[in-house]
C-alpha cells in the first residue's frame, strides 16, 4: 500500500515536471490565463462591494462575513481547479473522439492518469483571492483564531473540494452514456457560484438544489457558519465531510460503471 | 497454461446506437424518439494465437478488426464471449494486462504530443517501471532498428508521419510486452519507411518472441511479415489458414494476354468464341470445377485469358489460343494476394446472398 502511494507520488511529480515544461512552450498562454483569471475575481469582487453599498448587511450577514464566506468558497474551488480540471476534457472530447482510449492502455489507475496529465495553475488566482479575503476578514476580528480552527478549516477546505471534484467527475461520467456531457457540466459549473453567498439569500427550491443534488451549500457556506458563528462542529464541517465521502463513493462508481460501457471511437 | 497465447472463443460485440434520423427536422425527431439500433461489430468469432506468431487480421474497412483488437487490448468489453490474453481478460485485469501488450494505431499516437521525443520513452520507462538497464539496450536496439536518433530531441507534433510510426513503436514496445497489436502500422507512409518498419517488425519478432498481430489493407505487409492470415468480414470470421495454405487453395488463377501481330479477322474471332465455348464445357465436365472463373476478354491490341491452373495448364492455353491467331506477344500474369483476398470477399458475399 505504502509502496503504491509512493509510486503514485513519484507518477505524479514526473508528470508534472513533464507538464511544466510543456508549458514553458507557451509562456504568454501562462500568463494571459493567470490575468483572467485575477480580472475575473476582481470583477467578482466589485460587484460584491456594489452590492454591499447599498446593503450593508444582508440577512443577519455584515460585509466581513460575506467576504470571508466569499473567500473561503474560493479556496476549495481553486485546489479542485488546480489539481483535477482535466476531468472537463473526459466530458468534453475524450469519450467522443475515443482519445480516452490511451489510460485504458496504460497500467495505472485510469482517474489518476486524468488528474495528473494536468495541473491548472490559473487556479493560483482563485486561490490568491480566497486566502486574501479569508485573511482580511480573520483581521477585521470576524474569526477568532485558534490552532484547533486552523486545522478544521484545512479540514474543510479538503472535503470541500472532493465535493467540487465529485460533482464534476459524475458529471464527466455521464458522457459514457451521453458522450459529450459539456452542457450539464457548464451548468453545473455556474450553479457552482451560488456557493459564494449565503444561502439563505436564495428561493427555496434553489436551496434545496444546493442542499441535495448539487451540494455546493456544503463546500463554503456551512462550515463557514462552524467559523463566524460558532454553529456546532457536526451539523457543519462533519455533514460537510460525510457529504465529501458519499458523493465521492457515487462519482468514482459511477465512472467505474461508465468505462466498462466505453465504446471508444471508430478508426 | 495452454500454449495459446490469445484465444477468442465466440466473441461478440454490439453497439446500441439511437436511430438517427436525416435533416434538422430529423435531428429534432431523433432527440425523442426512442428507437435504438443494435449494430454487430464483431459477430461470433473465434481463434487462437500461439506465442510468437505473427497473424495478418484483414477486412475491409468496417470489418471489425479494431473492435477486435481493443477488446484483446481491454479497450471495449464484448458484449459476449471470452477473450483472454496471456490468461488474462484483459478488461477485467486491464492494468496486468496493459503490462502484458503494447498497441499501436497507425491513426494515433501515444507519445506526448508536446514534448521532445526523448522525454516520452523516460516517461514511459516510469510508468511500466522498466530497470535502467533494460531501457538502455531496449533503447539501443530501437535506434538502431528504427533509427529514431535524427529526431530524438525533436518535439514529437514536428514529426513526419513516419518518424512518429517509428517512435510510436518503440513507445509500445520499450516495456518489451508479450503481444503487439498493430492497427495499421503502415497508413500513409512511404515505400522506404514502410520497409523499415517491417524490417523491425520482423527484428523485434525475433529477438524477443513477441506476438504480432497486425491489421492492414496493405497486403504486403502480410506478405512480408505473417505466417498466418485471418481475414474478417462484416463481423464475421470468413478465413483462417497459413498463408502458404491460402496461396495453395486460391493461388491458382492465372491470366495470359496474347498480343496479336494484327487484329484478327470475322473468322478467327468466330473461332476464338468458339474455343472459348469449348473451354467452358471441358470445365463443367471436370471433376475439379472448383468454381474457378474462366473468362476471355478481346481487346483492342490483344486477347486476354484467365483460368484456373486446377483446370487447365498453361501450356494447354497457350496451344489453344496460338494455333488461332497470329501473336507477337505474351505476358502471364499469377495471381497476387490483394487478389486472392479479392475473391475471398467475393465469395463470402456470394455466400449471403
Amino acid at each position: 500500500m505504502i509502496k503504491k502511494v509512493a509510486r503514485y507520488l513519484s507518477l505524479y511529480r514526473i508528470f508534472v515536471i513533464q507538464y511544466v515544461k510543456t508549458m514553458m512552450q507557451s509562456k504568454v498562454d501562462f500568463f494571459i490565463g493567470l490575468g483572467g483569471f485575477l480580472i475575473s475575481q476582481a470583477a467578482g469582487l466589485a460587484f460584491l462591494y456594489l452590492v454591499f453599498e447599498q446593503i450593508p448587511s444582508m440577512r443577519e450577514w455584515n460585509l466581513e462575513q460575506m467576504l470571508f464566506i466569499y473567500g473561503f468558497a474560493q479556496v476549495p474551488r481553486g485546489l479542485d481547479h488546480l489539481l483535477t480540471d482535466n476531468i472537463w476534457m473526459v466530458g468534453w472530447q475524450m469519450v467522443i473522439k475515443g482519445t480516452f482510449d490511451k489510460y485504458i492502455l496504460r497500467p495505472m489507475n485510469i482517474f489518476f492518469q486524468i488528474v495528473c496529465e494536468k495541473v491548472q495553475f490559473d487556479a493560483l488566482g482563485e486561490l490568491l483571492v480566497g486566502f486574501a479575503l479569508v485573511g482580511w476578514a480573520v483581521s477585521k476580528g470576524t474569526v477568532e483564531i485558534t490552532p484547533i480552527r486552523v486545522l478544521f478549516f484545512a479540514v474543510s477546505v479538503i472535503a470541500g473540494a472532493v465535493i467540487y471534484t465529485s460533482v464534476k467527475l459524475i458529471l464527466a461520467s455521464f458522457a459514457f452514456w451521453l458522450k459529450d456531457s459539456s452542457a450539464i457540466m457548464t451548468t453545473a459549473y455556474e450553479v457552482a457560484d451560488f456557493a459564494k453567498y449565503p444561502i439563505e439569500i436564495y428561493a427555496k427550491p434553489i436551496q434545496a438544489v444546493l442542499m441535495t443534488i448539487l451540494p455546493f451549500a456544503f463546500v463554503a457556506y456551512i462550515p463557514s457558519t462552524y467559523f463566524l458563528i460558532d454553529a456546532n462542529i457536526w451539523r457543519t464541517i462533519g455533514a460537510e465531510c460525510a457529504v465529501a465521502l458519499v458523493i465521492w463513493i457515487v462519482a468514482y462508481k459511477l465512472f467505474q460503471k461508465g468505462l466498462t460501457i466505453y465504446e471508444s471511437a471508430g478508426n | 497454461m495452454s500454449e495459446n497465447l490469445i484465444e477468442l472463443k465466440n466473441v461478440r460485440k454490439e453497439f446500441v446506437t439511437a436511430k438517427h434520423y436525416p435533416g434538422f427536422k430529423g435531428a429534432v425527431k431523433s432527440l425523442f424518439s426512442k428507437e435504438k439500433i443494435r449494430k454487430t461489430a464483431v459477430d461470433n468469432v473465434s481463434f487462437a494465437i500461439k506465442e510468437g506468431e505473427m497473424v495478418g487480421y484483414i477486412g475491409s474497412n468496417g470489418a471489425g478488426k479494431s473492435t477486435t483488437i481493443k477488446m484483446m487490448s481491454g479497450i471495449l468489453t464484448p458484449t459476449s464471449g471470452s477473450c483472454l490474453v496471456n490468461g488474462l481478460e484483459p478488461y477485467k485485469e486491464r492494468k496486468k494486462n496493459a503490462k502484458n501488450i503494447g498497441v499501436v494505431f497507425g491513426q494515433r499516437t501515444q507519445l506526448w504530443w508536446d514534448l521532445p521525443l526523448g522525454e516520452t520513452y523516460t516517461v514511459l520507462k516510469e510508468i511500466y517501471e522498466v530497470s535502467d538497464q533494460d531501457f538502455t539496450e531496449r533503447m539501443a536496439f530501437f535506434q538502431e532498428v528504427l533509427n529514431l536518433q535524427d529526431f530524438m530531441h525533436s518535439t514529437v507534433r514536428t514529426l513526419s508521419l513516419g518518424q512518429r510510426m517509428r517512435a510510436d513503436l518503440a513507445a509500445a514496445l520499450l516495456h518489451n510486452p508479450k503481444v503487439l497489436y498493430l492497427d495499421e502500422p503502415t497508413i500513409g507512409l512511404d515505400v522506404v519507411v514502410k520497409d523499415r518498419i517491417r524490417q523491425a517488425i520482423r527484428e523485434i519478432n525475433q529477438k524477443y518472441n513477441t506476438t504480432v498481430i497486425l491489421t492492414t489493407h496493405d497486403l504486403n505487409d502480410i506478405e512480408e511479415l505473417c505466417q498466418r492470415i485471418i481475414i474478417i468480414d462484416a463481423g464475421k470470421k470468413i478465413y483462417d489458414a497459413k498463408l502458404n495454405q491460402l496461396i495453395k487453395d486460391y493461388g491458382d488463377s492465372c491470366s495470359i494476354s496474347f498480343e496479336w501481330k494484327q487484329r484478327p479477322n470475322a473468322l478467327q474471332m468466330e473461332k476464338l468464341q468458339m474455343e472459348k465455348t469449348q473451354m467452358e464445357k471441358t470445365q463443367m465436365e471436370s471433376q475439379q470445377n472448383l468454381g474457378g472463373k474462366l473468362e476471355m476478354h478481346i481487346n483492342e491490341s490483344n486477347v486476354q485469358v484467365c483460368f484456373s491452373k486446377k483446370e487447365f495448364t498453361i501450356a494447354e492455353v497457350f496451344a489453344k489460343i496460338m494455333g488461332l491467331i497470329d501473336v507477337k506477344d505474351v505476358q502471364i500474369k499469377e495471381t497476387e494476394l490483394t487478389d486472392i483476398v479479392k475473391r475471398i470477399y467475393q465469395g463470402n458475399k456470394g455466400n449471403q446472398v
